[in-house]
């Protein structure tokens, strides 16, 4: 820490911090236009000029000036203020005056400093500039009449976002802000460079003219697509959600969102939401009252051969009252689709860790030395992730290894490794890594005396890196330099996905993930373990309310069975839409019609819940309260931003109807529920609504490590035929995205990826209608031509009804297909 | 003073007035002469065929009674006009804010004061019935 002055007061600041850092962390306010927490020192706007006694008196930015011991700085003294008022007129000189139609008014640095100035009459005259807007994007407007040229767009997309569509192009009085080659923006559509410009000149178009910035309630919550668990702040009016607000200071993400955190929320206030319950009556679903439908599911619940599938975008109190309501109908069967998705996390991890979680939190990313990222292109997948390990390896020089089925853009970052091996090859590889890591005595010390040590080494006798690499499709040489990097690290972290449609991201991967980070030590130290990270917004929370099957229960890939046998009389679905996000479509359909009562509540008439007996309109999480947990079991408490939509009602009252119909005892409130959660979960105690606050809180985990030998499937090759990847695509996240206008403007239909060797092998161009077909089935989507896809594999997007991928998709690790026109 | 002559002053002021030209308008068959800062209905006023209002929702910002609705919306410009304005004049109360308000000179008080309807919807005054009629 180091001493300084600033407007007459003693105060301290780290020794890495600028002058207006260290004002900030004072409590002394700068002006300033090109700053963002989240980027490097820019000096651009020259707003932030302050004296320091030192210097003589010359004015300097404090945005890129160091502190150093003993300095007296002034940050307002007359002639700052002179030079200050000077900026402004300079930059108001070409920026028009077109507050009343500038949807940034009311939220305008600039506008917010030139009223703080009084800047109301301008010295100097010049031409307003005459730039051509671009209004060809549907979520981006770029306005660079209005730019003041701070580059905060153009640094974000390059220094966080890894994307660079922005840059500056031309110089002097003509320097603006473009795209290559003055192209139209053609991006991921983040949106980050949309919250950080200070102007209106980036505008997000979806919510273009709908309200003033002062005329919105600003709600704080919790996004409800991916398991990041990033932090939002809700734009209502008159009971809409009509944007997402930027708060440089929300959350660990500072207020990063992805595309579909930033332009996905119209979901909530969509046409298409439910809005009363329907009963099927003569074979169709007719609106029915509340009293009726709840009645007529709790007479079917109270028959016994009961059954559940849930979502895991419940939330914690649901899930709990949910489990409570299947006890209540004496069913142990009921699951969040654990039994495709999160095995790694119920079954690998607890069987490696002793508990069902990731021991290291999304923290960690930058405070570690190695990232081993498996499977996944965290970019797409979790994108906050995928901005936190950019900045780590960008910013703190983390190094980065890939092991992948195909190229993502994690791999483009720099000094990334990347080892593209064969579809359902994954854990052998992982397999040959410990094998190598065992023989070249690269473990801990204390290795040796984990339970399992010596079953796992016998296990691996035979995955050399030699025999591996022939069915991986990776040299021996590049498998052991994997292994010794990974090894050698002084702080390593090993990330991967699960999710519902990522085949082969099972318990077994888990622990052949588990079994590295036990064998050399890197576990529950800053910066190491393994970040399991869950496809939806409250997977781990599903997982730590005991939401999947066990003591007998059943898991959904056997529910369905039962449902399709008979033996499930009365299926109860909550949010989840099988039809299209299981595999095997056809296995599922036959099972949804087998059922003799099948109850879905959701937010829209789905696939699923167009099929039903009863359908009980349910709210987002924009309309109750309760808790998510996140990835890294952060416990964080939203509450409602606007009414519920309709007659609709949060699942924590339909189940509270239900227990009470059943003759139980529902808890009177979500707090309720969460003291008994607090009560009783692991790592959750101590927790209240009160205590978790904006912040949230981690639930802590206890690890007891064990060795297991992961089973491994040797997927058979079908030669001439083409591997079958499903997973997700970046704007997308489960089936619910597709009531989201931002993610459809962007991404509006299913597609399937295939490598360029490929489709010139098969005389494919870029749009072209491919049927693809399986042993399942055929269905038809259309062609993208990607460099990142290896010779051999295709990758289809699993979200989209109309694209129908789970006709093809069977859930096995490796589904091998044909493409023809 | 003689107690009478009050009562005889006062007859005389009565006995003149029965001379005088009688001051009372006789309302509706003769008009009043309203003075032109008097704040009447809203006017929106109009500028090259359209209405001038950016919706810039100053208007509805500053008005006290909140009678004021205005809706933006994007027209094949890409410009930002009200496609809804909406005053409520059972709740307005003639202040005068919104014209004070408005940046564009878009809204005015008319000296039309006759607002007497029958039916709570006719005093909705929606964008028709609010432009400036030419």
């Amino acid at each position: 820490m180091v001493n300084l002055t600033i407007d007459d007061k003693q105060v301290t600041a780290p020794k890495t911090a600028t002058i207006y850092e260290a004002a900030k962390l004072n409590g002394i306010n700068i002006p300033i236009l090109c700053h963002d927490s989240k980027l490097k020192p820019f000096g651009a706007c020259r707003m932030c000029l302050v004296e320091v006694e030192q210097m003589k008196g010359r004015q300097i930015p404090a945005c890129t000036t160091p502190v150093t011991e003993g300095m007296i700085i002034r940050t307002s003294t007359p002639d700052i203020v002179k030079a200050r008022k000077m900026v402004l007129e300079l930059l108001l000189l070409n920026h028009p005056i077109d507050c009343p139609v500038c949807d940034k008014g009311g939220d305008c640095d600039l506008q917010n400093l030139t009223y703080e100035y009084q800047v109301s009459a301008n010295r100097f005259t010049d031409e307003k500039f005459q730039h051509e807007i671009d209004y060809n994007n549907p979520l981006i407007e770029r306005d660079m009449n209005r730019c003041v040229l701070c580059g905060k767009c153009a640094r974000i997309c390059d220094e966080v976002v890894s994307f660079g569509a922005l840059t500056f192009i031309d110089r002097g009085i003509e320097t603006k802000i473009g795209c290559e080659f003055e192209g139209a923006l053609n991006c991921e559509f983040c949106g980050s460079c949309v919250s950080v410009c200070p102007v209106g000149s980036l505008l997000a178009r979806p919510f273009k003219f709908k309200a003033r910035f002062w005329a919105l309630t600003k709600q704080k919550s919790v996004c409800g697509y991916c398991g990041t668990g990033c932090n939002l702040t809700l734009g209502v009016q008159d009971n809409k959600v009509l944007t997402t607000i930027y708060d440089a200071e929300q959350g660990f993400h500072k207020g990063l969102l992805c595309a579909r955190g930033r332009f996905g929320y119209q979901f909530i206030n969509n046409d298409k939401r439910l809005t009363k319950p329907m009963v099927r009556k003569d074979g169709a679903l007719r609106e029915a009252s509340w009293d009726e439908a709840l009645q007529f599911v709790a007479g079917r619940l109270k028959g016994g051969n009961v059954a559940a599938l849930s979502t895991a975008r419940l939330t914690n109190e649901e899930f709990v009252l949910f489990k409570d309501l299947m006890k209540l109908a004496g069913s142990a069967s009921y699951d969040h689709s654990a039994g495709y998705a999160h095995s790694a996390l119920t079954k690998g991890l607890s069987r490696s860790f002793g508990v069902a979680a990731s021991t290291a939190t999304i923290l960690d990313i930058q405070k570690s030395d190695l990232l081993l990222v498996i499977k996944t292109d965290a970019y797409e997948t979790h994108p906050v992730v995928g901005f936190e390990i950019n900045q780590a390896v960008k910013n703190k020089g983390v190094k980065l290894s890939i092991l992948s089925d195909k190229r993502g853009k994690l791999g483009k970052l720099p000094g990334a490794k990347t080892l593209v091996h064969a579809p359902g090859t994954e854990i052998a590889l992982l397999n040959a890594i410990t094998k190598v890591i065992l023989d070249e005595k690269l473990t801990a010390g204390t290795a040796a005396s984990v339970a399992g040590f010596a079953e796992l080494e016998r296990a691996l006798s035979d995955f050399t890196p030699e025999a591996v690499a022939g069915q991986t499709g990776i040299d021996a040489a590049s498998i052991v330099q994997f292994a010794r990097d990974y090894a050698s690290a002084e702080k390593a972290l090993i990330i991967f996905p699960t999710g519902l449609a990522y085949p082969g991201h099972n318990a077994d991967l888990a622990s052949a993930a588990a079994n590295l980070a036990i064998l050399t030590g890197k576990l529950g130290t800053e910066g190491s373990g393994v970040l399991c990270m869950a496809e939806k917004n409250n997977s781990q929370g599903a997982v730590d309310m005991g939401f999947y099957p066990a003591n007998g229960g059943k898991d959904a890939g056997q529910i369905l069975e039962d449902c399709a046998s008979g033996s499930v009389k009365t299926l109860f679905v909550a949010g989840e839409n099988p039809l299209v996000s299981y595999p095997d479509r056809s296995k599922v359909s036959a099972a949804l019609d087998k059922v003799d009562c099948l109850i879905v509540s959701d937010l829209f008439l789905s696939e699923t819940a167009a099929m039903a007996d009863v359908v009980l309109p349910a709210c987002s999480f924009a309309e109750k309260e309760g808790t998510f947990t996140s990835v890294d079991r952060r416990v964080q408490y939203f509450k409602p931003a606007i009414k519920k939509v309709g007659l609709s009602k949060s699942d924590f009252e339909i189940f509270s109807v239900l227990i009470n119909l059943l003759g139980g005892q529902a808890p009177a409130s979500p707090a309720a529920a969460f003291a008994d959660i607090a009560a009783s979960a692991p790592g959750y105690a101590g927790m209240s609504y009160a205590k978790l606050g904006e912040e949230g809180a981690f639930a802590p985990v206890d690890v007891k490590p064990a060795l297991v030998a992961p089973a491994v499937v040797r997927p058979t090759v079908e030669q001439g035929k083409l591997a079958l990847l499903v997973g997700s695509v970046l704007y997308h996240c489960g089936t619910l995205s597709q009531y989201g206008e931002g993610p459809m403007y962007v991404c509006p239909e299913g597609y399937v990826e295939i490598s360029r060797a490929d489709a010139a092998a098969h005389k494919v161009s870029e749009g072209d209608l491919l049927t693809v077909t399986s042993s399942t089935g055929s269905t038809q989507l259309k062609a993208r031509i990607s460099p990142r896809l290896p010779a051999g594999v295709v990758f289809a997007p699993y979200h989209f009804e109309a694209a129908q991928v789970n006709t093809i998709w069977s859930g096995a690790a490796v589904t091998w297909v044909t493409v023809g026109k | 003073m003689n107690p009478i002559t009050p009562i005889i002053n006062g007859l005389k002021i009565t006995l003149s007035h029965m001379f005088k030209k009688p001051i009372t308008l006789q309302y509706p068959d003769e008009r009043p002469k309203v003075a032109s800062r008097f704040r009447g209905l809203h006017a929106l006023n109009v500028s090259h065929n359209k209405a001038k209002c950016v919706a810039c929702y100053l208007c509805p910002t500053v008005c006290p009674a909140k009678c004021i609705t205005v809706e933006a919306a994007e027209d094949a410009n890409h410009d930002k006009y009200a496609a809804k304005y909406e005053i409520d004049m059972l709740r307005c109360i003639f202040c005068g804010y919104c014209v004070e308000a408005c940046p564009v000179d878009a809204v005015r008080m008319t000296t039309t004061f006759e607002l007497a309807n029958y039916r709570r919807e006719d005093f909705v005054f929606g964008k028709e019935r609010l432009l400036e009629k030419k």
